[in-house]
C-alpha cells in the first residue's frame, strides 16, 4: 500500500515504512520526477505553471503562493496515498521547515480524505523510541 | 517514482560500530554496476532502481537496524547539490537532526524484534481542587 509519511521528507519515517513492506510516498519522489522529466533549473526553488495550477486545487488564490507551491508536490501525493502516517511535536529544524501553515495544511488535506491515519509523537528517549517503533509496526502490519 | 534511475542515501546510526569508510567498500565488493559515494553519514548509490533495491536488501541482511535508507531527489554529484561544486544543500539540516533521532529509532528497531509491544502512554489527568490548593500552600 501506498503510505504518506509526514514530515514528507524524513528518513526514519521512509524507512520504517519501506522495512515494513508498504510504499512509501515522499517529497523525494516528487522533486524527482521534475529533476528527471522537467527542464526546471532547481525544483522544487523553481516552479512551472503547471505546478501553480495544481496547487489551486488544494489551496486556494489568496493563500500565500508558498503554501501553494508546496501543496502542488504534496497535494497529488495524499490523494494518491491509502495510509498515512503523522508526526507530531517535532523539534522546530525537524522536517520542512519555514511553513507552518502548510503542515497545517497537509494534516487537514489528510482528515479531509478519511484515509487510516497514524499520530506518533517524536521520541525524546529510548522509551518513547521503542512505543514509536512498535506502534508504527502494528498500524503498518495492520494495512491490507 | 523514477525507474530508471534510483539515488539512494544509507545513513549509519550514532549506536553502531560501522564507520562510512566499511560500508561503502562492503557496497563496492557485492560488484554491482552502481555507483558508490562515500559521504560522512554512511554512502549514496545510485544505479538503475532494481540493483539499487538489491543493494538496499543486502545491506539491510547484514546490518539489519543500524543503516538507514532513503531516496535522493537529485542524483549524485549533481553540481547543483553537491558541496564539491559549491552546491546549496537545504537538505543537510534535516539529516543531521534525523541523525540525532537513528540512535533511539535503532534501539526501538533491536526492541520491538526482542518482542516488545506498544505500551499507550498514561494520559494525563487533571489535578484535583485540593491537591493543587497544597501545592499552591507550600510554594507560598
Amino acid at each position: 500500500m501506498k503510505v504518506f509519511i509526514d514530515p514528507p521528507n524524513s528518513l526514519v519515517l521512509f524507512d520504517l515504512v519501506e522495512r515494513f513492506g508498504h510504499e512509501p510516498l515522499s517529497t523525494m519522489a516528487a522533486i524527482q520526477e521534475r529533476v528527471d522529466n522537467i527542464e526546471v533549473d532547481m525544483p522544487p526553488m523553481n516552479v512551472t505553471l503547471d505546478d501553480v495550477v495544481k496547487g489551486l486545487k488544494y489551496a486556494g488564490v489568496e493563500v500565500p503562493s508558498g503554501v501553494r507551491g508546496r501543496l502542488a508536490l504534496w497535494g497529488p501525493l495524499i490523494d494518491e496515498a491509502d495510509a498515512a502516517i503523522i508526526m507530531d511535536d517535532c523539534p522546530y529544524s525537524f522536517g520542512c521547515v519555514g511553513c507552518e501553515r502548510s503542515n497545517l495544511m497537509v494534516k487537514y488535506l489528510i482528515k479531509r480524505r478519511g484515509i487510516p491515519a497514524l499520530r506518533v509523537t517524536y521520541p525524546e528517549n529510548d522509551e518513547q523510541a521503542v512505543n514509536f517503533v512498535a506502534q508504527t509496526k502494528e498500524f503498518l502490519e495492520g494495512l491490507q | 517514482m523514477s525507474e530508471t534511475r534510483e539515488t539512494r542515501l544509507f545513513m549509519i546510526s550514532p549506536r553502531s560500530t560501522l564507520t562510512p569508510d566499511q560500508l561503502a567498500r562492503m557496497v563496492h565488493a557485492y560488484g554491482a554496476e552502481a555507483l558508490v559515494k562515500e559521504t560522512c553519514y554512511g554512502c549514496l548509490v545510485e544505479g538503475p532502481r532494481e540493483l539499487v533495491l538489491s543493494i538496499r536488501d543486502r545491506v539491510r541482511e547484514g546490518y539489519p537496524n543500524e543503516v538507514f535508507t532513503k531516496i535522493r531527489a537529485y542524483p549524485s554529484s549533481d553540481p547543483r547539490r553537491c558541496r564539491a561544486m559549491h552546491g546549496t544543500r537545504p537538505g543537510y539540516a534535516q539529516l543531521e537532526m534525523e541523525w540525532e533521532l537513528l540512535a533511539r529509532v535503532q534501539h526501538g528497531l533491536d526492541e520491538v524484534a526482542k518482542g516488545a509491544r506498544y505500551v499507550p502512554p498514561e494520559e494525563k489527568k487533571r489535578i484535583p481542587v485540593n491537591d493543587f490548593k497544597r501545592i499552591c500552600e507550600v510554594r507560598r
